[in-house]
């Protein structure tokens, strides 16, 4: 910043020729504000703009021309919508969207109700809580696939503790391979994925509650309203915005689910874990055909911005009533 | 932590939402497209630059994988050439020790048109695409001695008339199989089974009859090659033959047999392996490093449950000629690097006999070179003999610029095999179509 220069501001030079000495002063002192402030944020944005709007420029860019690097002489040449009419020829496409949105469907609300349990859980008064509240913390902090890989090795079924447990408890299932078939795999995805994602829940909805005044919970106590009641009438409408920033936080990460399922099954078994983020990764990384991935890539992103909205317009009909 | 959640739902506290809980929804959904977005990138780079001589002074990167005493044993080799070359300094880039992974992080150096790494570690399956796709130089500058080298494995690094890779060390897939169990090894499936079976009924310590790795990774396509499947570049135009019939159905009946666990459908090599050394099964389907660890350097009587009870041969194919599954690492040049010259020279002093030789017997990486199989290896690892019954059988897997895709079909299919997802008639008939069409774009386009 060269901060000891006197700025040359034209218009407001111009906008105050007629005004006294004082005025012109103060007039140039906020433009000089301003400018420096629009100087200090101007790295930041470049920043951003650099890791966010070139990318995603870039991506549609990308997506509709060929960048197949086993085809070296066609790159970067105009491709029309090739690469979505083979996103769509390859077959893959919808079967991989249908069970994106029903494992996102499921994993959310399993998530959520139990999100919202522990919630209110660590929310009353015990002795420990801190170190309770510290715990469920913990699986968060685990990467992704870390936590894929802790689970693949649970869920083996020769060696895995899954198995120990219900065998030692002589309960069903102890035999099972769990991710050697499409409805145990999928329920052995979900369990990795709550374990990891429940505690974000958790956490937003905790906070909400904390911030519900006491007095209100005790005139309703007066009043003779009783804990369901309580719930449905009280906690819930103060917790919505709460409830509403962790429905759309972990919907959208879960829409986008692939490092549990590239660690846990790589899509197995057959095809049937295989979810959209998976066949985005594989055209791009192992197709090396990155306007493919990035039509895949752009798809996604619709669908995700299309998800937003939905929950944009549920929010604002909630607004009104 | 607990101020992050209260700032994020800064609207929580009011009785009506306000629109700030709008403005996160909106924020949430930008953020989401762009985190995607973020993920497709990727460039396109010009030649190579202008080329230093073997005798300047220089630094090359070797990207290379291999952990523990594979490792020890490539910075043993790097010292040794830069003592025979004291101009040049080797850097070692280590990637991922998974192949999938390994594969990836070059691929993304390629693609952003890195000069460096110099020289690559190669699976045998990944020349053709590299060479493809213009990242590899062709090493037929440098003349080399493509007959020094086991023809299979020579093969995976040519390709349309150039030599893009070489031979660094050979693996092959077999049948492990117990010595004090089993008197004479298997030649057909029936026996293979039979036998299981009965040593399973004789010894109550084992666990299931055969191991075999079954996840749905590249593992499964090269189990499913050693077990007879063909998948020659030749027979991919229709892989739904009687033949590769067979071998699904063998492998599944071995799963509904109980020969198998069912859990081999999720088992990789790691997990065969400690099958194998724990004494659990009285047949295994590995590669060779299992020979170091039951009875390589350092072990002795007592060491693991198998010590010198460990038996290998090709797996008996349903066919009656046995195939092994050609695995093992190439060495090849990055085609943008400016070290060529440099470059040749250290796969030169990696592929020599002495380099060849104390890599095998201190890692028990199976030399690619033949000239290496004599008495000076066979005294210190005598196991190195017996192996070579099974590289007499290697068999390479397609080299082709679309290996990669095929191998995921076959992937799929042989998951949902092993899995009860479809049977092998239906399985091998829904694969060979798109197979064939792969297939096609590469001879038409390419």
């Amino acid at each position: 910043m060269t901060a000891r220069q006197e700025p040359a501001a034209p218009a407001a030079a111009i906008a105050a020729a007629g005004a006294g000495q004082r005025r012109h002063g103060s007039f140039s002192l906020a433009a000089r504000d301003r400018r420096f402030g629009y100087g200090l944020v101007a790295p930041a944005v470049i920043v951003l703009l650099a890791i966010t709007a070139f990318p995603l420029v870039y991506n549609v860019w990308n997506s509709f021309h060929h960048v197949d690097y086993l085809f070296p002489a066609a790159l970067g040449s105009f491709a029309g919508v090739h690469n979505y009419s083979e996103m769509f020829t390859g077959g893959q496409f919808l079967p991989s969207l249908y069970r994106t949105l029903g494992f996102t469907a499921v994993s959310v609300a399993v998530e959520f109700a139990i999100g919202l349990a522990l919630a209110l859980a660590l929310n009353r008064r015990f002795h420990g809580r801190p170190l309770v509240r510290a715990a469920i913390l913990i699986p968060w902090a685990v990467p992704t696939v870390v936590s894929g890989l802790l689970w693949k090795s649970m869920f083996d079924p020769q060696n895995g503790f899954v198995n120990y447990i219900l065998q030692s408890l002589h309960l069903p299932l102890a035999h099972t391979t769990w991710l050697g078939q499409t409805w145990t795999a999928w329920a052995a995805i979900l369990v990795a994925d709550a374990w990891r994602n429940t505690p974000f829940i958790a956490l937003l909805l905790l906070a909400g509650l904390q911030v519900i005044p006491r007095d209100v919970y005790e005139a309703a106590k007066i009043d003779g309203a009783g804990v369901l009641r309580t719930f449905v009438r009280i906690t819930l409408p103060i917790l919505k915005p709460a409830i509403m920033v962790a429905l759309i936080f972990r919907t959208l990460s879960s829409f986008l689910i692939f490092d549990v399922i590239y660690a846990m099954t790589n899509g197995g078994p057959g095809d049937s874990t295989q979810v959209l983020a998976y066949l985005n990764w594989f055209a791009m990384f192992n197709e090396s055909n990155y306007g493919l991935g990035a039509a895949i890539s752009v798809a996604l992103m619709v669908i995700s911005l299309i998800i937003a909205a939905i929950y944009v317009a549920a929010f604002r009909t909630e607004q009104v009533v | 932590m607990r101020n992050w959640p209260s700032a994020v739902i800064s609207s929580g506290p009011r009785r009506r939402p306000v629109p700030g809980g709008r403005v996160t929804v909106l924020a949430a959904a930008i953020s989401a497209a762009v985190a995607l977005a973020a993920a497709g990138c990727g460039s396109s780079g010009s030649g190579a630059g202008k080329q230093v001589a073997a005798s300047a002074k220089q630094t090359i990167v070797f990207a290379t994988q291999g952990l523990g005493s594979e490792g020890t044993a490539t910075t043993t080799a790097v010292k040794a050439f830069e003592k025979l070359h004291p101009n040049i300094t080797v850097q070692i880039l280590n990637l991922s020790p998974t192949s999938d992974v390994a594969f990836e992080q070059l691929v993304q150096r390629f693609t952003a048109g890195s000069v460096t790494p110099d020289v690559i570690t190669s699976d045998v399956i990944w020349p053709a695409q590299f060479a493809q796709s213009g990242w590899l130089a062709n090493l037929s500058q440098f003349k080399p001695d493509t007959g020094a080298y086991f023809p299979a494995q020579m093969a995976t690094g040519e390709y349309k008339g150039g030599v893009y890779a070489i031979p660094w060390f050979i693996n092959a897939e077999g049948l492990y199989y117990r010595t004090d169990l089993i008197k004479t090894p298997p030649t057909t499936p029936a026996e293979l089974f039979s036998d299981a079976t009965a040593a399973m009924k004789a010894d109550p310590a084992l666990k299931e009859g055969l191991a075999f790795e079954g996840d749905k990774y590249e593992g499964a396509v090269t189990a499913f090659q050693s077990m007879g499947g063909d998948i020659s570049t030749s027979n991919l135009a229709n892989i739904d033959t009687p033949a590769n019939k067979a071998v699904l159905t063998m492998m599944a009946s071995a799963i509904t047999s109980h020969v198998a666990p069912s859990a081999v459908s999720t088992w990789e090599e790691g997990q065969v392996q400690n099958a194998w050394l724990s004494g659990q099964t009285p047949f295994a389907l590995n590669w060779p490093y299992i020979f170091a660890l039951s009875d390589g350097k350092g072990c002795q009587p007592g060491c693991n449950p198998v010590f010198n009870k460990t038996g290998w041969v090709p797996f008996p194919s349903p066919s009656g000629t046995p195939q092994a599954s050609l695995g093992g690492d190439d060495l090849a040049v990055n085609g943008k690097s400016t070290h060529q010259a440099a470059a040749w020279e250290f796969i030169q002093y990696l592929s020599s006999n002495s380099a060849q030789i104390a890599r095998a017997i201190s890692a028990g990486d199976p030399p690619s070179v033949k000239s290496a199989y004599g008495q000076q290896l066979y005294s210190a690892a005598p196991f190195f003999q017996q192996e070579q019954a099974v590289y007499a059988a290697a068999t390479p897997r397609p080299v082709t610029p679309v290996y990669s895709q095929i191998s995921s079909q076959l992937q799929t299919m042989i998951s949902s095999v092993l899995t009860g997802g479809a049977s092998p008639s239906a399985a091998l008939s829904s694969t060979a179509p798109t197979v064939k069409q792969l297939m096609s774009t590469v001879s038409s386009g390419g």
